[in-house]
């Protein structure tokens, strides 16, 4: 009981992290690059968060510095998502052959260090947010495809799509009619991992300095740029960190929640073949 | 088989156990150091170069290879504005200049040797000048062959070379005394077991991780305090603060503002910033082929819209002096003469409106190659903003910014800096034809008055319409613990003459 | 099985020699070389051409790409572009401190998880699985790289009883400097803790409902004997599977910590190299960490394979033939 008020309370948190972060740079709030202050202010009624590194606004400078982060994990999310089902599915249901092959060279590319990629790219591209997005998708994109394909998989061996099949369904008809439905949680919840990987590999990318350049601010930036700080002045390090951490939680849970509940009625389903 | 799962168990905890004393036990030995502790250690730490660093100093690309081969092998001087002649000698006894300035003296000290007991002679002291040019080094080792005939060198006797110039120069004592040190004739590679004549001989070295370096007892110089120092290669500013703070550096180099202004209030604690000549110019070029950058009222506007006071305050914390747009503070030639650039972001708009470049874009590009050169250009680019320019910042990765040279070159506006060096010697030309006359003039003329005259001339010229902005010039900033005195501020900082008081 | 292995065996060796043609031309298209790096700014053009020559810089990719496969076969792997140095034997030094921090990781992590995961998943649903389970997802929501700042940001105002900073003598081994090794070790188990008990929680309950364990659970077995005897054994199989991505990750994927606690990794190596543009450092150092991800993953399956082959025999070769 109170853990269900904890995940909706956690969703609701999500929901408000997600809008702070999208609709966070038209707040009427002093500009995110001006000098306001001395560096590490402490914070007062004006300045809830104080002054960062700069002297800058830190509830200003976290309130912008979500937007590029969660629409970059959100965009490589939906085109890992996107290409991971169309490969993932054509894969799972193939018995051998080339596209058996593309699920062994996708495991291959799994084993490329995600850092060594994202900092190949972001090094190729210096300062572009673009190359973070193109880099996130490439290191989601193996584990989205192995775990739809490995879903598709397990159907493809039950009685009613190789019946399907067999009656001469075309392959897309089948993945549409039957594959899809049945793999949507899944799918669902898979997406909701990648969105949790990618926000936390675009943060730390900024962290390391990769991806948007110095003024605008990424929440991973801002926690590396404020933490000399820390003892003096928490809250420019607290405020992205704990936004970094509500969004991250509150996508576990409720990915957490696709999942659970599908569970059983495909365990009814599972006929030994 | 009932008693296994228990006793593996059980066994997990004991080896557990193990770990942790054994943990304990490597704490407390390792905490007292090195063993045979005779006399004095020190531990100073720099960003290092991880396995790029190299004991070729020609081609190492960081500041520690420098400051390591310094205490290696002996300098032939330094840039010491408080002598007669501009410079102390190290391993030179005196450098004569011939009066029309085409050729110059050098007088090695009486028997100084080798670590291999060989003594250093002339011939030493040639191959270490070419040597730059011959092993291929970085350009800033190659200052002196860019000015000097050294293929016409010749030795006078056993301790004394002739060194034609290229062109007459007056300013070739701080040229040789700047950066370079002494090898023996004929080395070209460098190992730990290189003969040397520094204060130092390297004991052991491990790039990117740390060199132990023993007292040379043969050196020649009076002023070794140390037996040991260990040179420890520390990349993240943050880890080297929190070595010093742990006690595990007794020196850290490179300290950044705000920690530099944590660590002067904890006791026990120093905190040092070199003084001016040995400060660097943090430099923002605008570019003339960029078309608005060609009105000279646009590059006054730009000038006159950054708040220097601001930059010194807020991104060095007080600690890097004020930047009149001319390079090389803190050398006898720099005109301390000029009126300070003030602050006037009216009067910049209006120039801007008069050159009818009100509201132009510009991007400005900076990496953070320097202290404080991506805040200072955050900072720079909020005063455009202020005077009505719609001015953006391209911030690059570390090592980026001159990654791509030519790309680099082509920016409209870029920062960009200068390691302490002077002004005259370190002139590119090719950007405004008066200048570069004046500056060979400042370089030749035979009366002393002339040289200061021209330079001065030149400085004139580039505060009144030069296209770089200089608005500070930024120390290297180093913390130790109290226990360490003697660190001198060079071009890097100088540990050859250290002390460290017992506990 | 065997035949199963082969397989694997070959793909991951043309997967390897996928791997290198993609590391080579993408360092390739890096914009700007190592000459401009290495020259500085004060240098002039014939100056910078002159270090572009030396560097080999001049010759096409392809030609360059072929002759430094063959010399990686050979395990020259070329010098690095900053200072000359081998890139074998920077490889020689750094990887073997890699090898340690992550194994010490990894060894810690399988430990903890393994209990944690055994714990809340046969307890599934009750208090001690719902506090862990949140204690779990915590930590899957923290990015390493705030743990990390944590840590040193703890350490630099409470003063800890661990050095803050990796600092070995020229010779040592991080073995014989086991106090250094706690902070980056703790950042990198805290980081990949949450994810390897999630996963064994998982196969744990999905064990724990088969009907061996019904009938171990009816015959009377419980508690720290089920859960070793019976429930472990038929979880292991995911379980080293999901060790394995992880171990794999972390090879390279330690840079934050190693960053932090300057710990003589491979991870921030690489990304010097990578920020000086020198190649030869990223293609040796980057072959080396795929092939040895790629080897873990495939030492990981047959691993698991085994403990799947011993367990459920019948159904196994029914999947590894493909077809029903």
């Amino acid at each position: 009981m109170t853990r269900a008020i904890l995940g909706r309370l956690l969703t609701a948190a999500l929901l408000l992290t997600m809008l702070v972060a999208l609709a966070g740079p038209w707040l009427p709030l002093p500009s995110p690059t001006e000098r306001v202050g001395v560096p590490f202010e402490p914070a007062s009624w004006s300045r809830p968060f104080g002054t960062d590194v700069l002297g800058r606004d830190a509830l200003a400078r976290t309130v912008h510095g979500g937007r590029t982060l969660v629409l970059q994990a959100l965009a490589a999310t939906a085109l890992g998502s996107i290409v991971g089902l169309v490969v993932g599915t054509c894969a799972g249901l193939a018995r051998g052959g080339p596209l058996k092959g593309v699920l062994r060279v996708v495991d291959g590319l799994a084993a490329v260090p995600p850092l060594l990629i994202t900092l190949l790219i972001a090094a190729g591209r210096p300062g572009s947010d673009f190359a973070v997005l193109v880099a996130v998708t490439l290191v989601s994109l193996p584990f989205s495809v192995r775990v739809i394909g490995a879903a598709t998989a397990r159907l493809a061996g039950l009685a009613y799509v190789r019946t399907a099949l067999a009656r001469g369904d075309g392959r897309f008809a089948v993945i549409r009619h039957d594959v899809l439905p049945n793999i949507a949680s899944e799918a669902w919840a898979e997406a909701g991992l990648r969105f949790i990987a990618a926000t936390q590999l675009c943060a730390t990318a900024g962290f390391l300095g990769l991806g948007a350049p110095a003024p605008a601010a990424n929440w991973g930036r801002l926690v590396r740029e404020n933490a000399v700080g820390a003892g003096a002045q928490p809250w420019p390090v607290l405020a992205p960190a704990l936004l970094l951490v509500v969004l991250a939680l509150g996508m576990t849970l409720t990915a957490d929640r696709l999942t659970s509940p599908v569970r059983r009625p495909r365990n009814e389903r599972n006929t030994a073949p | 088989m009932s008693n296994l799962p228990r006793r593996a168990f059980l066994g997990f905890g004991a080896l557990t156990a193990a770990g942790v004393s054994g943990l304990l036990t490597a704490c407390s030995s390792s905490s007292d150091g090195g063993g045979d502790d005779a006399g004095a250690t020190l531990r100073a730490a720099f960003a290092g170069g991880g396995s790029s660093e190299t004991l070729n100093y020609f081609v190492g690309p960081t500041a520690l290879d420098f400051v390591r081969a310094r205490l290696v092998h002996a300098p032939l001087g330094a840039i010491d504005a408080g002598q007669p002649d501009g410079v102390s000698y190290g391993i030179l006894e005196s450098i004569e200049i011939s009066d029309d300035l085409t050729s110059y003296i050098l007088r090695l000290r009486d028997s100084v040797t080798f670590t291999d007991g060989s003594p250093v002679t002339a011939s030493d002291l040639l191959h270490s000048l070419r040597a730059p040019d011959e092993l291929e080094g970085l350009p800033f080792t190659r200052l002196v062959g860019r000015s000097f005939d050294l293929a016409s060198a010749r030795k006078l006797d056993r301790r004394t070379l002739r060194l034609p110039t290229a062109q007459p120069i007056a300013d070739g004592r701080l040229l040789l005394c700047q950066s370079m040190l002494v090898i023996k004739d004929g080395t070209t590679e460098f190992t730990p077991k290189t003969p040397s004549c520094g204060p130092f001989v390297i004991e052991a070295f491990e790039p990117g991780q740390q060199t132990v370096l023993r007292r040379n007892p043969d050196y020649f110089g009076d002023d070794v305090n140390l037996d040991e120092i260990h040179l420890l290669s520390i990349g993240d500013a943050e880890a080297r603060v929190n070595a010093l703070r742990e006690g595990q550096a007794d020196f850290v180099s490179g300290v950044s503002p705000f920690n530099a202004r944590d660590l002067a209030k904890t006791r026990g604690l120093t905190v040092r910033a070199g003084e001016p000549p040995y400060v660097s110019n943090l430099r923002f070029e605008m570019n003339l082929s960029h078309a608005p950058f060609k009105d000279e009222r646009v590059r006054r506007a730009f000038r006159l819209a950054v708040d220097r006071q601001a930059i010194v305050d807020t991104v060095y914390f007080g600690r890097a002096e004020i930047g009149n747009d001319v390079p090389a503070l803190g050398f006898p030639s720099y005109d301390t003469g000029l009126e300070q650039r003030s602050y006037d972001p009216d009067e910049a708009k209006a120039l801007l409106r008069e050159a009818g470049h009100e509201g132009m874009s510009i991007e400005l590009t900076a990496g953070p190659e320097l202290t404080g050169m991506v805040e200072t250009a955050t900072l720079i680019v909020e005063n455009l903003r202020a005077i009505g320019v719609k001015a953006s910042l391209n911030e690059l990765p570390a090592g980026q910014l001159f990654a791509d040279y030519e790309a680099y070159q082509r920016l409209p506006f870029a920062a960009g800096y200068n390691p302490s060096a002077p002004f005259e010697a370190n002139h590119t030309p090719g950007t405004f034809p008066d200048v570069d006359k004046l500056v060979a003039t400042a370089r030749s003329a035979p009366a002393e008055s002339d040289r200061e005259a021209a330079s001065h001339k030149a400085q004139g010229l580039l505060w009144e319409k030069g296209n770089e902005i200089i608005p500070v010039f930024v120390p290297t900033v180093d913390a130790h613990t109290d226990k360490v005195s003697g660190v001198r501020s060079l071009q890097f900082p100088d540990l050859s003459a250290v002390e460290l008081a017992s506990a | 099985m065997i035949r199963f292995g082969l397989t694997r065996g070959v793909t991951a060796a043309a997967m390897m020699l996928l791997l290198s043609a993609v590391l080579f031309f993408s360092t390739e298209a890096l914009p700007g070389d190592a000459a401009g790096v290495v020259a500085g700014a004060d240098a002039t053009e014939s100056e910078r051409a002159e270090i572009r020559k030396r560097l080999g810089l001049d010759e096409p990719a392809v030609a360059r790409y072929v002759t430094w496969l063959g010399d990686a076969l050979t395990g020259d792997l070329g010098r690095s572009s900053a200072a000359g140095r081998p890139v074998a034997e920077v490889l020689a030094s750094r990887f073997g401190n890699s090898v340690v921090l992550v194994g010490l990781a990894v060894a810690g992590i399988a430990v903890l998880a393994t209990t944690f995961g055994l714990v809340a998943g046969l307890r599934a649903g009750r208090l001690g699985d719902r506090l862990l389970s949140s204690m779990t997802v915590t930590l899957i929501a923290l990015p390493e790289f705030l743990l990390a700042t944590g840590l040193v940001v703890a350490l630099a105002h409470q003063g800890g009883m661990f050095p803050a900073v990796s600092i070995f003598p020229p010779g040592d081994s991080p073995w014989q400097h086991p106090d250094m090794l706690v902070l980056p070790v703790t950042g990198l188990v805290l980081g990949g803790l949450g994810v390897a008990t999630r996963l064994v929680r998982a196969a744990v309950v999905s064990v724990a409902e088969s009907p061996a364990i019904e009938q171990a659970r009816l015959d009377g077995e419980s508690g720290v004997r089920l859960a070793w005897s019976y429930v472990l054994p038929a979880a292991a199989a995911p379980g080293i599977q999901g060790l394995a991505v992880m171990a794999a990750g972390l090879l390279g994927g330690s840079l934050v910590v190693e960053t932090l606690f300057n710990y003589p990794g491979v991870g921030s190596e690489l990304a010097r190299a990578v920020t000086y543009r020198d190649a030869a450092m990223v293609q040796g150092l980057g072959l080396a960490l795929a092939g040895s991800a790629l080897l873990i993953l495939f030492v990981g399956d047959l691993l698991a394979g085994l403990l799947n082959v011993r367990s459920r025999p019948a159904s196994w070769r029914r999947a590894e033939r493909g077809a029903p």
